[in-house]
């Protein structure tokens, strides 16, 4: 697929529309509009919901390993399945269930390349409200990736040095300043700006109006030649919440294959809010306009 | 059919055609050049008030007509303005409904009335992160429901939907054209879903290809419900840049504006959308010889009470005070 540096990361809709049946292939539905599945999903297809099934309802912090072991069990998949994950908005929060799943070591794992609306606007894609009849199995997680995950004094730790890339995938506006988070969200900052060093490459540029992930070629263009992300270093990825980050993760991780690539799900509403934690602020103002 | 009563079996026999046109009104003292004749065609006399009925009406027929809507087949259409007015009251009066994908963020009367009109309304999330270019979650949800229902959803698509073009093409222009005995030299239309500019132009220009269509668009960050600008074009599969001539931007806040003067000084009860073409008309006129210009007027003001205070909170205040309007 394209020269990507891990391509079996990705699957396609013809790859996934052959494996609809296929009782070893699992597909999962993760979006930011949790009520998106309801309308009609893939069938088969479960659904995880980021924010009640994949935090930490108390403490900020992904779900626990037993929590996982329990979801994905009472979903019905194995750690020997294929999982393939799917969603809206360019696949954003399938790509932070990739990230969860790669945390906990699945490794027969695959996102679908254009998520929910390249399938939807397919026309022989089927589309169903039926939801799956599950039969709950026992998932044990025997390996955790904890290194893909950068927590807070990593990234103070990478602050204003270069000898790592600091990648911002925020929107222009959230990088510079000018606002603290996009409007009508409820999770924001003390503070806007950026972590100091930190490049600024919006999500979005990874991707096609179809919603695929753009070539290897035009993403190393990107990332690499336009915005100078140097591929020798070790790359955190940030965003507000962590789910757009998941997205550049991947990016960097599977497709352009940089070797040390870590999500900081911590992101802008962690270090927005830190008493003393250096901030660059272009714009100037202390608290952006929201 | 006989319109010269005005007696009507049922609402439907008030759609307009050529034969029972919306009403041109010629603009009086607002007009800069009396060479250079000026009408609004008058939309909201349309029975469900608005141009969108034209659209409506033909996309309806065209589904019912093809099995595909009605009998337990309800419309569903990403919409929080006229053409779920038009929808929803067209639907309830033909037996089935229309379930409204709308955005959250959309004020309550739009909503209330939606309903009033009979519409089931599902309500999207604002407070998920927004997608710069994907911002078009209520077209998708809307598709999703038609393609995994579709013995329950039909998806008529206004801004894909060819019949939104024909509406036009076989009413509002020859309904110019014989109202003008011919005589029509520039068309004025906003873009929204470009139905209205598509199909009327198309029909003036096979009668005569020197009418000068000019499009109307407000400026980026514009807040005018129903309308789009030159960046939110490609939402709509209906564009045909061949028939229009010009594209004129106007500052969108002189919606309002001229909004307020048509009230005061026309006795036109006119929408923001038709404020914003009339400006470019104006502007038009003002530097053209001579001509005779026809403006659609989308709809009017009563829907857009709160829209008028936010531009104009001087409309807020009480007592006899006079408010300049110029």
């Amino acid at each position: 697929m394209s020269n990507y540096s891990h391509p079996e990361a990705l699957v396609d809709i013809a790859w996934a529309r052959a494996n609809l049946a296929n009782p070893q292939v699992k597909f999962v539905e993760i979006d930011v509009d949790t009520m998106s599945y309801d309308s009609g999903h893939i069938p088969g297809a479960v659904a995880f919901n980021w924010r009640t099934q994949l935090q930490n309802q108390i403490n900020r912090d992904i779900i626990s390993k037993d929590a996982f072991e329990k979801l994905a069990g009472s979903a019905g998949i194995s750690s020997d399945d294929t999982v393939v994950l799917y969603g809206d908005n360019n696949n954003w929060f399938a790509a932070y269930g990739f990230w969860l799943f790669k945390l906990y070591g699945h490794e027969k794992l695959h996102l679908l390349n254009g998520g929910r609306v390249k399938w939807l606007n397919e026309p022989d894609a089927p589309l169903t409200k039926e939801t799956p009849k599950i039969t709950p199995v026992k998932y044990t997680i025997s390996l955790q990736n904890k290194d893909f995950r950068a927590l807070l004094h990593e990234v103070l730790k990478a602050s204003g040095r270069h000898d790592r890339n600091l990648v911002d995938v925020r929107s222009v506006d959230e990088f510079t300043g000018k606002i603290i988070a996009p409007p009508n969200l409820p999770e924001t900052a003390q503070r806007a700006g950026h972590i100091p060093g930190a490049k600024n490459i919006p999500w979005s540029t990874a991707v096609n109006p179809d919603g695929t992930f753009k070539s290897a070629g035009e993403l190393h263009q990107i990332y690499v030649e336009e915005k100078g992300v140097d591929p020798k270093k070790a790359s955190i990825a940030y965003c507000r919440i962590g789910e757009r980050s998941s997205h550049t993760w991947f990016v960097l991780k599977y497709l352009l294959g940089l070797a040390n690539v870590k999500n900081y799900d911590g992101s802008w509403t962690e270090y927005g809010n830190l008493i003393g934690a250096p901030i660059e602020n272009p714009s100037g103002g202390s608290s952006g306009t929201k | 059919m006989d319109h010269s009563s005005r007696v009507y079996e049922d609402v439907f026999g008030l759609l307009p055609s050529e034969e029972n046109p919306t009403p041109l009104v010629r603009i009086g003292k607002l007009n800069p050049n009396p060479e250079f004749v000026l009408y609004a065609k008058l939309e909201w006399y349309n029975p469900f008030g608005s141009v969108k009925d034209r659209a409506a009406w033909s996309m309806i027929r065209q589904l019912e007509a093809a099995g595909k809507a009605g009998r337990g087949i309800n419309l569903v259409e990403p919409t929080s303005g006229n053409t779920g007015l038009s929808f929803a009251s067209m639907a309830s009066a033909r037996g089935y409904k229309l379930r409204a994908i709308v955005p959250g963020r959309i004020p309550q009367e739009k909503k209330t009335l939606l309903k009033i009109a009979g519409a089931d309304l599902e309500v999207l999330n604002d407070d998920v992160c927004p997608a710069p270019g994907l911002g078009e979650g209520s077209i998708n949800r809307a598709k999703s429901h038609a393609k995994a229902s579709p013995k329950e959803y039909v998806l008529p698509n206004q801004y894909e939907n060819e019949a939104n073009v024909e509406a036009h093409y076989r009413t509002t222009g020859p309904e110019i054209w014989r109202q003008t005995e011919g005589r029509i030299t520039h068309f004025f239309a906003a873009l929204g879903t470009c139905g209205t500019v598509t199909g009327t132009s198309r029909f003036l220009k096979s009668k005569n290809p020197a009418i000068k269509v000019i499009a109307i668009v407000p400026s980026e960050g514009h807040d005018v419900p129903g309308l789009r600008n030159i960046s939110q074009l490609h939402i709509s599969k209906l564009f045909d840049s061949s028939v229009v001539d010009d594209i004129m931007e106007i500052d969108f806040k002189l919606a309002y504006r001229r909004a307020l003067d048509l009230a005061r000084q026309e006795g036109l009860l006119a929408g923001p959308s038709s404020g914003l073409i009339f400006e470019g008309a104006r502007e038009v006129a003002a530097r053209t010889k001579t001509g005779l210009g026809v403006m659609i007027f989308c709809d009017n003001i009563y829907k857009y009470v709160s829209s008028m205070l936010k531009h104009h909170p001087e409309l807020a205040a009480e007592g006899f005070g006079y408010f300049p309007t110029t």
